[in-house]
């Protein structure tokens, strides 16, 4: 493992970390997905969680979401001094926690600003659906359109606005250019950048390396379900052997 | 034409009660994934506290008492068995609903006996309605003079109809047309078909689901006690009756589409008017239901209004 210390203490109010998780194992049925995986982070900080293929980057984040599957059997998960290991997925949002999934998980059926109204339902509220449309004046232009039939950059947007309406604490997003135009790629950077201005503390994961590096404070490689590295994006983005071993990149 | 406006009276009828179970059905099917086998027992349940309210109290209380009590007892349900069975193949919820339907069916038998209980109609809901056309001369006996009347332009002469029958039409319309605005109109509403479609995300955006989960099938057992409330004093009281509708009520959904609300209703209606003009020959009538299921699937295999990846 290239274990690197980030440089500053990754302390909250009262000392403790913003955000820990130590030792997290999760299983899809029988497969041992997440194995052992641990790590803290800043509150506002943008950190790349990468890895090959299989590495189990979104399986993490589904962890740390509380999802149903997989299914978290040992460790501890923490934000500020709220156990999210002992809460179910709605309870775990509800203390901040947003996970915009891979495939976004538009949903099916409804509006687009049925979708924003829905994640605005559980307590905390975060941003008014006007600052929302604001943020992304596309979605306004198509408030009243069945959300599954936008593009998937707009659907990306409504992915982001939609966990922005929340008053959320840590953003995890899973491949946000997944399948996206250039142009539309750089439009979510520069959202993550105002996600980040806000204090919203995020984990971003990524195929595209490169892009999800050149936007984070920094970096975690996770290697067959475990961390292999915990360092500073630019180590990552300057350390060819290390991007070439763990990230073919 | 009197003949044809019976036939389909008595046709939207039948289809009335269907509707009413198979909307509960595909609800809970819709929303749970859960093929719920005893919803027949929730209509059981419903008939027999309804005439027990009914003779011993007063219809007018168990039209508010039996629709609340089957809440509740949908949501007890929904609680204690059906949620362990979220993520078991269907064949494991079939089993256990099914389970259950026997043992709710027993126990009225062993409570009320296996012979139909006379289930009396309130007064305002008895007698005939009259409708007639234009120059009809309706006979001065008290029973015509004192029913609802009503004046159709296509009626030659007139013609009566079992009053209770047409209300139990009126009942499921007003019935299907709340759940529709409560569905589509309202917060539940939009968690509950939020939840159809994706009740994972619905959770990721901090919502309980569980507990509308819940309330649903607090709704599909009080839609149930609706039927069981008007359908009783028609079908008769007894602890088959479940188990009777239970075969047509699914075949129902299937035919409407697993998880359509609107498809149920549809294909209640067409069951029901198959079953109207089939009702000169039993021997068709004993088949069509089945006969149609297996057309539309033919052609249709996801059901009438059936959605791609329900039950798939």
């Amino acid at each position: 493992m290239v274990d690197q210390p980030a440089a500053e203490p990754r302390a909250g109010a009262g000392g403790q970390p913003y955000f820990r998780c130590s030792n997290m194992q999760s299983y899809y049925g029988e497969s041992y997905i997440v194995q052992g995986v641990g790590f803290e982070i800043d509150k506002g900080e943008i950190v790349a969680l990468l890895g090959r293929n299989g590495a189990g980057k979104s399986s993490t984040l589904r962890t740390i979401a509380r999802a149903h599957a997989p299914h978290l059997e040992a460790g501890e998960i923490w934000l500020e001094d709220q156990p999210l290991h002992k809460m179910a997925a709605h309870q775990a949002a509800q203390q901040g926690i947003q996970l915009v999934p891979e495939d976004r998980r538009i949903i099916p059926g409804i509006t687009v600003e049925e979708n924003l109204i829905l994640a605005q339902v559980a307590p905390p509220r975060g941003w008014d659906l006007e600052r929302v449309y604001a943020l992304f004046p596309r979605l306004g232009e198509r408030r009243k359109q069945e959300a599954i039939t936008l593009s998937g950059g707009e659907q990306q947007m409504l992915a982001i606005g939609r966990a922005l309406a929340r008053d959320i604490k840590l953003l995890l997003l899973d491949e946000p250019y997944e399948g996206l135009a250039p142009t539309i790629v750089a439009e979510i950077a520069r959202t993550v950048e105002k996600v980040k201005a806000e204090g919203i503390t995020t984990i971003i994961v990524e195929q595209n390396a490169l892009a999800a590096l050149r936007i984070a404070d920094s970096a975690i490689i996770l290697d067959m379900g475990e961390v292999v590295f915990r360092g500073r994006a630019q180590e990552v983005l300057d350390n060819e052997d290390l991007r070439e071993q763990y990230l073919a990149v | 034409m009197n003949d044809l406006f019976l036939t389909v009276l008595a046709g939207l009828q039948i289809g009335a009660i269907y509707a009413m179970l198979a909307l509960g059905l595909t609800l809970i099917f819709g929303t749970l994934g859960v093929v719920n086998f005893a919803h027949g027992a929730l209509y059981v349940i419903a008939i027999y506290a309804a005439v027990q309210v009914a003779i011993n109290v007063d219809f007018t209380v168990a039209l508010i008492v039996v629709p609340l009590f089957l809440f509740v007892v949908g949501v007890v349900f929904e609680r204690g068995v059906i949620r362990f069975f979220y993520d078991r193949p269907h064949t494991d919820q079939i089993l256990v609903t099914f389970g259950l339907a026997i043992v709710v069916e027993e126990v009225a038998k062993w409570l009320f006996g296996a012979n139909n209980i006379p289930f009396p109609r309130p007064d305002w809901g008895d007698g005939v309605i009259i409708f007639y056309g234009p120059g009809a001369v309706i006979p001065p006996v008290p029973v015509f003079q004192e029913a609802p009347q009503l004046w159709l332009p296509f009626i030659d002469g007139f013609v009566t109809f079992d009053y209770w029958r047409i209300i139990l039409i009126g009942v499921t319309i007003v019935a299907v047309s709340v759940l529709f605005y409560l569905l589509q109109f309202t917060r539940f509403g939009l968690i509950v078909r939020a939840g159809m479609r994706d009740s994972d995300m619905v959770q990721f955006l901090g919502i309980n689901i569980a507990r509308r989960f819940a309330m649903v099938v607090g709704l599909g057992a009080a839609i149930a006690g609706v039927a069981g409330l008007f359908g009783g004093p028609i079908l008769g009281v007894t602890p088959d009756q479940g188990m009777k509708l239970l075969v047509p009520s699914f075949l129902v959904v299937v035919i409407g589409g697993m998880g359509s609300l609107a498809g149920a209703v549809l294909a209640a209606v067409i069951i029901g008017l198959s079953l109207a003009f089939t009702a000169d020959n039993p021997d068709i009538q004993a088949v069509i239901i089945y006969l149609i299921a297996v057309v539309v699937l033919l052609f249709r295999p996801r059901g009438l209004l059936g959605r791609k990846g329900v039950f798939e």
